[in-house]
């Protein structure tokens, strides 16, 4: 409070160098207060400084408090189980995160796969390629102030997006509903009826359909058949009244006659459908749609950031927009598109929201995805389902998850600083 | 200086009298009177009939040409033509405009979407301006070498090689003859042949910029475009930059944008004066030094402003 008043006396003191300008008398401040002030000016830089370095070390505390706090909580059960395992609601304490781990890495795959050279393309048609004609201009500027907005709308949103473009893709396929209609299957599917054997054991072979539209088959002549290596035989029939088959091997290839078989789809790697359903291609889609803005901003700023000058030499020479943004731009940017885009790959990595709402909570998987259409877990939602549950277990299953979730993502954080600095050093 | 034809118009036109304002507006009245109602077009065949008549022509033809930044006029109404295989200065005082019209020779302006032109530049009679004159091929005739030496931040020997990668598919053995002529011809071959796979940055300043006139000439241009090409170097490299230059323009024609009065007279062979974006005189270099027709070009080389 003190300090107020000298500094009005100060302020009352500026007309006086003021009007130094005009005449050449000696300056009427005493030196004694010039003295004063400097020290003044000298504490508030310290006061400055002072206050800065407590405002940086608060968010470092933050930091160190949360990780003191997880790693309290979760050390009990940081083990090898963790990493292996799979979710178990009979067993929490041998339930692991292996499926989420798996799930996560493939969902990102998918989104790095889509968003970076959406997002790059983007970044590239708003840097170099600066359009003359007016509506071009327009769209540009249009296409800007979007990815501005869309950088700042909440993922959740993304995720309703998600929901009906990707998951259910309005609908326009048809509706996918369990064991009827299964929207526009285009690959990887082989559809069969599968009919019960006279083994007696619940066994049963497989017998191609070959027409969609038919859910089932009675067998009344002997048709070729799949057993469970794959391979093709007759299968015969057993009419009712004539005697049994005994052997065991013979029984597994003999159906009644009369039988009926109903469908049944196989599906491979490659299993390819639309719409995508609660599949791990739709949340990676989704998350790509989170991300992208993300990566257009980085991008954009990193393309910004390449002088002028190069991009002019290369034109000098008489390259082609196409040649420069090859062979100058896009080599001078890499290093910082590079770090943008793993940073935008490590908020994708933690995203829950619209993986929740694009996948539903499934937790209880005990593999990672099997096909594109496959459901997946990932690392945020089975945190988020074991951290709302009652057992104290689950409390330090999540905790020791978030800690693996956030090696992860102090893994990717490296890879980008890497990569940044050896970029450096070799441009 | 002598090969320039009598009509044209700048020459000629050179102000006579002391109110130089009137003398100006007038010309412009005179040139309004002879395109009249020309196009572009019009005046690019014009260009070539006179190359087939005239062997002494001009490299470039500047007639009535005016230049844009969005709103703001750069250029008034030139008129300038640019001999063969002579080395034109261009000078005056920051913001005049000689700069703009040096870039608008190679269409560098196309970049800056503000830009906007009107008026007729011919290069050998290809009409410069049109839409239709395929940039790429233009740029390759008429090489540019930049204020700030821009090396790619590559090796010295990608650096050269890149301009013929750009246009023709070459053989490595073809690629490395080229990159040594034109080294060699940029008069710093004999300072980077044990190092051209070495990174071009780590050359100096004056080594840099020669460079960038070996990556300009080995696209083999007939043009080159200097935009002070020396005002980031030592007076050592400015001497070699120069001795260059007047070697050059054996076989190329060259424009120099410079801001050194000095430099403009050491090696240029004509001279434009520029003010607020009007070409105020040009002329032989001599002459316009010692003895100029205009009192603000008197002044300007006389260091009174600028």
């Amino acid at each position: 409070m003190s300090s107020v008043p000298t500094a009005a006396g100060d302020l009352s003191m500026e007309p006086a160098p003021g009007s130094l300008r005009g005449s050449a008398a000696p300056p009427p401040i005493e030196l004694q207060a010039a003295s004063d002030n400097s020290r003044r000016r000298k504490l508030y830089s310290r006061l400055f400084y002072i206050l800065c370095v407590l405002i940086s070390l608060l968010s470092v505390v933050v930091l160190a408090v949360l990780l003191a706090s997880i790693t309290i909580q979760g050390q009990g059960m940081l083990t090898w189980q963790l990493l292996t395992g799979s979710h178990s609601e009979l067993y929490p304490e041998s339930s692991g995160m292996w499926p989420s781990i798996i799930g996560s890495i493939a969902i990102c795959g998918i989104c790095a796969l889509s968003a970076l050279p959406l997002g790059i393309g983007t970044a590239i048609f708003l840097e170099e390629f600066k359009p003359k004609s007016k509506p071009l201009r327009m769209l540009h500027g249009f296409i800007q102030l979007n990815i501005a907005n869309l950088a700042g709308v909440p993922s959740i949103v993304y995720g309703l997006l998600g929901l009906s473009l990707f998951v259910f893709m309005f609908n326009v396929f048809g509706q996918i509903q369990v064991n009827e209609s299964a929207g526009l299957e285009l690959m990887g599917v082989k559809r069969y009826y599968q009919v019960l054997t006279l083994a007696g054991d619940g066994h049963t072979v497989l017998i191609p359909q070959d027409d969609d539209a038919e859910p089932t088959i009675q067998i009344d002549q002997p048709v070729i058949a799949v057993d469970d290596q794959g391979n093709e035989f007759e299968l015969s029939l057993w009419e009712i009244g004539t005697p049994r088959p005994t052997d065991p091997a013979e029984k597994r290839m003999t159906v009644r006659k009369g039988a009926i078989g109903g469908s049944y789809a196989r599906t491979n790697w490659s299993y390819f459908r639309l719409p995508f359903g609660r599949s791990f291609l739709a949340a990676g889609l989704t998350l790509a749609l989170v991300i992208l803005p993300i990566v257009i901003i980085a991008s954009q700023e990193s393309l910004r950031s390449v002088p002028p000058s190069l991009r002019e030499a290369s034109f000098g020479l008489g390259a082609t927009v196409w040649q420069t943004v090859r062979n100058v731009s896009l080599p001078a940017a890499l290093p910082g598109i590079l770090t943008g885009s793993i940073l935008a790959m490590g908020r994708a990595i933690g995203e829950a929201a619209p993986v929740l709402v694009v996948l539903g909570a499934t937790v209880a998987k005990n593999s990672g995805p099997q096909n594109m259409m496959d459901n997946v877990v990932t690392m945020p939602v089975l945190i988020f389902n074991w951290a709302g549950r009652q057992q104290a277990t689950y409390q330090e299953l999540a905790a020791a998850a978030i800690i693996v979730l956030l090696v992860v993502l102090l893994l990717m954080n490296s890879a980008a600083i890497y990569l940044r600095q050896r970029m450096r050093i070799e441009a | 200086m002598t090969t320039l034809p009598s009509q044209s118009p700048t020459m000629s036109n050179a102000p006579r009298s002391d109110s130089d304002r009137d003398a100006r507006d007038e010309h412009r009245a005179d040139h309004q009177t002879t395109t009249a109602g020309g196009t572009d077009r019009l005046a690019a065949d014009d260009g070539q009939t006179r190359q087939v008549e005239d062997t002494g022509h001009p490299c470039i033809r500047i007639a009535d040409f005016n230049a844009w930044y969005g709103s703001f006029q750069a250029l008034h109404a030139l008129n300038l033509d640019i001999p063969r295989n002579q080395v034109t200065a261009f000078i005056g005082p920051s913001g005049c405009g000689k700069s703009t019209l040096l870039r608008w020779l190679n269409r560098m302006n196309d970049i800056v979407p503000s830009a906007h032109s009107r008026g007729v530049l011919t290069l050998d009679g290809i009409d410069v301006l049109s839409p239709s004159t395929d940039v790429v091929n233009l740029r390759r005739r008429v090489g540019m070498v930049f204020q700030k030496p821009n090396p790619f931040p590559k090796s010295i020997f990608e650096n050269v090689a890149f301009g013929p990668r750009l246009h023709l598919r070459v053989r490595r053995g073809e690629l490395e003859e080229l990159v040594e002529w034109a080294l060699r011809k940029a008069a710093v071959w004999e300072e980077v042949k044990d190092r051209l796979h070495s990174p071009a940055l780590g050359l100096s300043g004056g080594q840099q910029q020669r460079l960038c006139i070996a990556r300009a000439i080995a696209v083999g241009p007939d043009v080159l475009l200097m935009d002070e090409p020396c005002s980031a170097l030592d007076p050592a490299s400015t001497l070699a930059i120069e001795d260059l230059i007047y070697e050059l323009r054996r076989q190329y024609t060259i424009v120099m944008v410079t801001h050194n009065m000095q430099q403009a007279s050491r090696c240029s062979d004509r001279t434009a004066f520029f003010y607020e974006g009007k070409l105020i005189e040009s002329g032989a270099t001599q002459e316009l030094f010692t003895k100029p027709q205009e009192k603000r070009t008197d002044d300007y080389v006389r260091g009174r402003f600028g």
